[in-house]
């Protein structure tokens, strides 16, 4: 799995915990949605940093960075590089 | 895992045993009657250098790992009986984390080291009347103007207030981001217009603590007092809040091993029925549960620290450390009391002091029914 699909099965797993009938589209919007808060977005943090052996500092701890899988596949691979 | 802690820090701990039991313990009892923030024994604190431990050098700090940090807070909660006085010095090393974290190069070298030495006293305000537990429900706002910021709302029960120099304020930037996204963090300094403090609030426990309000109207904040970046806040606070569910439960965890040592050794000297009383059955349970749990508490408090210590996320391990520990203590110190029936409801005897302190922390930084929110969350709820 790429970075993107990675991020996308955790949080279709862990985060939704439910199948859904179409995949999350890497621009589908999870904060306007919902689908990650303030609380969430720790849990995330906490698997990307381990997955991906990566630590997040905290100028980059903004919502718009965990606004889809599209702006936190950037994110990681940003730190990867 | 090897918790077992260095001889530097076996040396920190044992200094500052000593520390509190000779500068912090003695008057206690005259302090807690009167409620009174114990500004004497700040500088004293301040002079052990127990505000600057974690903080970098080059910022004013000694430059310890949080481990160690952690370690020796733990150390004091255990010797230090000014319950109050030990949170007021937590909130203050919680207030520089945030700085040091999320703040820019001028910010943490202007604060950090007023902070670390103890000359400004901070509080971080993010509880309203109308929002506790839903903290982002708040409706304090800070509207943009020309140059910075204008706060207008009230905080309230927020600890070190009527005594800071410096408050961290969480306020609304943009209501339509809803919490996550919305929120943001500033600097205000006291004597700032529009600002003011109200008197402390009275308390059932920790009453050397100062908690009360803080007004807002029309406070001008200039950009430089933006923490972090706009809409950060919700962030960090999550973030802050993972290294105070570390180092206030090392406070409690402290003081759960010493109301434990003593009800050792008052089962021990109390006879009652031609024994002591530890050999009865319902003396000495009460205590092995203290025993369980304290050992517990350790491996749940130094799990948290350890993963802290290499700036890991702890969301789960810092939420059952605080839960766990804050209950413990509540627990050991209702069985403290009714060990030593009667005299156990005297405040000569300390406990029913250590009862009430208990009680509130199992409500602070997030009570308990939070952290169980929490834990559900994280399991898959």
């Amino acid at each position: 799995m790429n970075t993107r699909e990675i991020i996308r099965d955790f949080i279709t797993t862990e985060m939704l915990h439910q199948p859904l009938e179409t995949p999350l589209r890497d621009d589908a919007p999870l904060v306007e949605s919902g689908i990650i808060d303030s609380m969430g977005v720790m849990t995330l943090l906490s698997f990307l940093e381990n997955t991906f052996s990566i630590q997040v500092s905290g100028e980059d701890l903004m919502p718009e960075n965990f606004s889809s899988i599209e702006t936190i596949a950037t994110l990681v691979e940003r730190y990867i590089r | 895992m090897d918790f077992s802690f260095t001889p530097e820090q076996t040396a920190m701990r044992k200094t500052i045993v000593e520390f509190a039991r000779r500068e912090l313990n003695p008057g206690l009892e005259e302090r807690y009657r009167l409620g009174v923030f114990p500004h004497d024994l700040w500088e004293k604190c301040a002079q052990m250098r127990l505000l600057a431990l974690p903080f970098p050098e080059e910022y004013g700090g000694d430059g310890f790992d949080f481990l160690t940090t952690v370690a020796v807070y733990h150390a004091l909660g255990y010797a230090c009986k000014d319950s109050g006085l030990v949170h007021a010095l937590t909130t203050q090393i919680i207030c520089g984390i945030q700085i040091w974290l999320f703040g820019n190069e001028a910010q943490k070298a202007t604060f950090l080291p007023e902070l670390a030495s103890g000359e400004a006293i901070y509080a971080q305000a993010i509880t309203e009347p109308g929002s506790g537990s839903d903290a982002f429900a708040m409706r304090t706002t800070a509207t943009h103007q020309e140059g910075g910021y204008v706060l207008n709302g009230s905080k309230t029960m927020i600890t070190n207030a009527p005594v800071a120099n410096r408050v961290l304020v969480f306020a609304v930037t943009d209501a339509a981001k809803k919490s996550f996204g919305g929120i943001s963090c500033f600097l205000v300094q006291a004597g700032s217009a529009g600002f003011s403090a109200g008197k402390p609030m009275e308390k059932m426990g920790l009453r050397t603590l100062a908690n009360g309000e803080l007004f807002f109207e029309a406070c001008f904040i200039p950009n430089s007092g933006l923490i972090g970046r706009e809409g950060q806040g919700a962030m960090m606070f999550s973030e802050a809040m993972e290294w105070e569910r570390t180092l206030i439960p090392a406070c409690l965890l402290g003081e759960l091993e010493r109301i434990l040592e003593e009800a050792v050794k008052y089962a021990r000297e109390r006879h009652a029925f031609g024994q002591p009383i530890g050999e009865f059955q319902a003396v000495s349970h009460k205590i092995a549960r203290m025993k369980l749990n304290a050992e517990l508490g350790a491996l749940c408090l130094y799990s948290a620290a350890a993963l802290k210590n290499r700036r890991k996320r702890a969301a789960l391990e810092t939420s059952v450390a605080k839960l766990f520990i804050s209950e413990s203590l509540k627990q050991a110190a209702l069985d403290a009391v009714q060990l030593r029936g009667g005299y156990g409801y005297m405040t000569e005897y300390e406990v029913e002091r250590e009862l009430r302190d208990s009680i509130a922390a199992t409500l602070y930084s997030g009570t308990s029914e939070m952290q169980l929110n929490i834990l559900a969350k994280l399991a898959g709820l």
